[in-house]
């Protein structure tokens, strides 16, 4: 279980996370919504380790994980699927997905059969295993990005806006996989713009709002409609 | 004291010159996000071709400045032509290797068309010498000041009050955006190089009539020059450019004058490296952008 | 052989070694316009070893190349935050200061009633070694290419054990890199210790082949020309920076009529090769191409 406590992150002045706090349970798709702006990368990007947060905590388990550094997160069981950066475009698609497996990179065994799982949950990859990353399509690079981080046998995926830039139906496809994921009892935490799509899948919910989490609750139990227009558009101000 | 001002004058002389130079490198980064390594031999072709015109009829400064202007405009669309727009956008490595070897042919086909260590240029018209409070301030660097200052002050009307500068602001910031937006960006950046040719043609011209004469050697010093100031003020930042040719001009006087000509170089070296490493985002205080991380 | 076609061969593997160090860094994500600074350290350190010290000459060599291994790491540890052009220029920055302190370097000693080493921007000559133990060129070439042999063999056993495929990581996408758990300051520094190294290496092996060196030799041409030959030949093997060096001097040679010509048609087919393949000749796509028919 991931508890992040009051974490600020800033870009030199500008406060891009005011205070988040939120808990990531084990197991099922915990999901982060929320308008352009809100701080959602900013979050993704500070758990993951390649930002610095100024203020609050992080905790794995009890364990202290704020201000540790990129590499060092990925040991610790947290695997990034990161928007818009998905694929090394000069290596084949094996080699992006052995890529992901670097950090048990002496589990030899482990990863040719994890490669194996992997080609087999995605057949479209294996059919392109030796081309270059750099010439998949949109959904592909995705699924290839995927694939990729679960190769290094996450504890907890973290995923940014996987539905950016690609068609609706490749959007669909690729939902669901991650509701197989989730099914399959794994960690997921889901950043999206897409609020519709991401409910369909969460089992609990978060909502930021201009660098704070302003609303939590389960997709069963809340007003779909005002949770989209929250999502999309921003609280209304009063009056 | 009166060492230090006078050599901050002399120093700001010569760094207006750097600063167009600086410049020149600037407006081609800003826009296409590469850098042009060529930019120094192009500028070196033109003031040969100055030169030349001056040997074979006499046309003085004025016929060897347009000369000049026209051989850097020349010799910039061919590099524009072959490095840039011919290669594809997301290979910047690539554009920048190809305007280096286009700088080997620029600088062997100068180089077998003058032969000789020096070819004469004509020199600046005569300007009184003005003399206060014991300092000095040659004729040669009024004239340097006086024409640097007056491309700077129609640069800076062109990119920020005209439509042309516009559609270079738009481009520098976001190709992707300027192009939705229907700025003709293969244009832009044809016109920018070509900018960039005229206003480092004013400095090569500039520099060679103070100096009365041009080497073989212009190319890659005046390359130097311009990164090294470029750099100082802040990579893509006009304001960088010039602050950081002025600085750069300063420096190097006050080193040459208290030190001499060795120490000024290990100076001048390692304050770029000591500047690069502890303030990268130079003088100007440029932010990294992103767009410099691939080249 | 030929002894002038010894010669060339030689300059062809002297070069490589300085091509292979400029490929590495740009493997690595970064563009370097200094290596000739390791080169420098290499060729300087090995040539005081032998000449003034009369140190063996593989322990001279082995200096060079630590030195240049050394000094690689303490320039890319600050500067591994910087990239692109700010790398570029810093990196040319040290060369240069390099150079430039080269020509105020003195350090002489009375060696055997002479007086031996650098001396500033005169130069550092009677590094006579090789001449003095007799070795023939034709050994020294098979030296020369012995050693480029190794470090290529090195590369490809790296290669092997997916270290270089790291590496390419780390070039291609540091951030991307340091999601999949690597250390990206380490490879940066590591890579440019091991460039530094090979670069040194090739210097000490070039001071003794001349006998005489200068600051002036170490100079930013020949810095963008070690980057230009990787960029050529190809970045998706260490053979492409050698590719590089044969086209360059290859084409030197087989034009000799034409040699006042050589670098206006060596430009013209840089840029032209540029515009088809903007990643080299052997580059990454082209490699994978070979290494998937390979195994079939």
């Amino acid at each position: 279980m991931l508890k992040i406590r009051d974490v600020q992150t800033s870009y030199g002045k500008i406060a891009a996370l005011k205070g988040v706090s939120l808990d990531i349970e084990d197991g099922g798709l915990t999901s982060l919504l929320g308008p352009n702006g809100a701080g959602k990368t900013t979050l993704i990007w500070t758990i993951a380790g390649i930002l610095k947060a100024q203020a609050g905590s992080m905790k794995i388990n009890g364990e202290d994980i704020l201000g540790l550094k990129a590499h060092q997160i990925v040991s610790k069981g947290i695997v990034t699927v990161p928007e818009n950066r998905l694929v090394f475009p000069e290596m084949s698609v094996t080699d992006n997905l052995i890529a992901g497996a670097f950090s048990r990179h002496r589990d030899k065994g482990g990863i040719e059969s994890d490669l194996e799982d992997v080609l087999t949950r995605f057949p479209r990859l294996r059919e392109r295993a030796d081309q270059l990353a750099g010439t998949l399509s949109g959904g592909e690079q995705q699924m290839l990005a995927v694939g990729r981080a679960l190769m290094a046998r996450p504890k907890i995926l973290l995923m940014d806006e996987p539905s950016t830039g690609l068609a609706p139906i490749i959007v669909e496809e690729i939902f669901e996989i991650i509701g197989r994921l989730r099914d399959e009892g794994r960690t997921i935490f889901l950043v999206e713009q897409n609020a519709h799509m991401a409910l369909k899948y969460a089992d609990r919910f978060f909502l930021l709002e201009q660098g704070k989490v302003t609303f939590s609750g389960t997709p069963g139990e809340v007003d779909e409609k005002e949770v989209l227009e929250r999502a999309y558009l921003g609280a209304r101000k009063a009056g | 004291m009166l060492d230090l001002v006078q050599n901050t004058v002399d120093g700001i002389a010569a760094g207006a010159a750097y600063a167009l130079l600086a410049i020149g490198f600037t407006l081609i980064f800003g826009v296409m996000r590469r850098l042009n390594i060529a930019f120094g031999p192009s500028i070196m072709v033109g003031v040969f071709l100055g030169a030349w015109v001056h040997a074979q009829w006499s046309a003085g400064l004025v016929g060897a400045a347009v000369a000049t202007f026209i051989g850097a405009l020349i010799a910039s669309a061919y590099i524009e032509r072959l490095s840039f727009a011919a290669i594809r956008g997301d290979a910047a490595l690539a554009s920048m290797a190809s305007s280096f070897a286009l700088w080997m042919q620029l600088e062997q086909g100068v180089a077998l068309a003058f032969p000789g260590r020096t070819t004469a240029f004509p020199g600046l018209p005569a300007l009184p010498d003005l003399e206060t409070a014991g300092l000095f301030l040659r004729g040669d660097d009024i004239m340097i000041l006086a024409v640097a200052g007056i491309v700077l002050i129609a640069l800076h009307r062109l990119i920020y009050h005209s439509h042309f500068g516009l559609e270079m602001r738009a481009l520098a910031d976001n190709p992707e955006a300027a192009r939705v937006a229907q700025v003709n960006t293969k244009r832009v950046a044809f016109l920018t190089f070509c900018l960039a040719a005229t206003v480092g043609a004013v400095a090569g011209v500039l520099i060679a009539a103070a100096d009365g004469q041009i080497s073989p050697k212009f190319g890659l010093w005046a390359t130097l020059k311009g990164l090294i100031a470029m750099m100082i003020g802040g990579l893509g930042s006009l304001r960088g450019a010039l602050l950081g040719g002025l600085v750069l001009g300063v420096v190097e006087a006050q080193a040459q004058w208290y030190l001499g000509a060795a120490a000024r170089e290990i100076i001048v070296y390692g304050l770029l490296f000591v500047c690069l490493i502890l303030l990268p985002a130079g003088l100007a205080g440029v932010r990294d952008t992103g767009a410099a991380r691939k080249l | 052989m030929d002894p002038f076609l010894i010669s060339v061969l030689s300059n062809i593997g002297l070069f490589s070694f300085l091509a292979l160090s400029a490929w590495l860094l740009l493997i690595g994500g970064e563009i370097s316009f200094g290596q000739q600074a390791y080169f420098a350290f290499g060729a300087y350190g090995g040539g005081i070893a032998t000449a003034v010290w009369g140190w063996p000459f593989p322990l001279a060599l082995l200096w060079g190349a630590g030195l240049g291994a050394g000094v690689g790491a303490l320039v890319a540890w600050p500067a591994a935050r910087l990239s692109g052009v700010h790398y570029a220029i810093a990196t040319l920055a040290f060369a240069e200061l390099t150079r430039a302190s080269l020509n105020i370097f003195r350090y002489q000693r009375d060696v055997d009633g002479y007086l031996t080493g650098p001396d500033g921007a005169n130069g550092f000559g009677d590094i006579r070694w090789v001449y003095e133990t007799g070795i023939a060129p034709g050994t020294y070439l098979a030296l020369i290419a012995g050693l480029l042999f190794a470090v290529i063999t090195a590369i490809a056993l790296a290669s092997r054990f997916n270290l270089l495929a790291q590496l390419r990581m780390v070039g291609e996408d540091p951030i991307l890199a340091g999601m999949q758990g690597l250390h990206v300051l380490r490879w940066k520094v590591g890579a440019a210790a091991a460039a530094g190294a090979i670069a040194g290496l090739g210097g000490g092996l070039y001071a003794h082949l001349a006998t005489y060196v200068e600051p002036a030799q170490f100079s930013v041409m020949t810095g963008v020309h070690a980057v230009a030959y990787g960029l050529i030949g190809g970045l998706g093997t260490a053979l492409g920076p050698i590719l590089g060096v044969l086209i360059d001097i290859g084409l030197l040679e087989s034009l000799r009529a034409l040699a006042a010509y050589r670098m206006i048609v060596f430009g013209g087919l840089v840029a032209l090769i540029l515009i088809l393949r903007p990643r080299g000749i052997l580059d990454e796509s082209l490699v994978a191409k070979v290494r998937a028919w390979a195994r079939r």
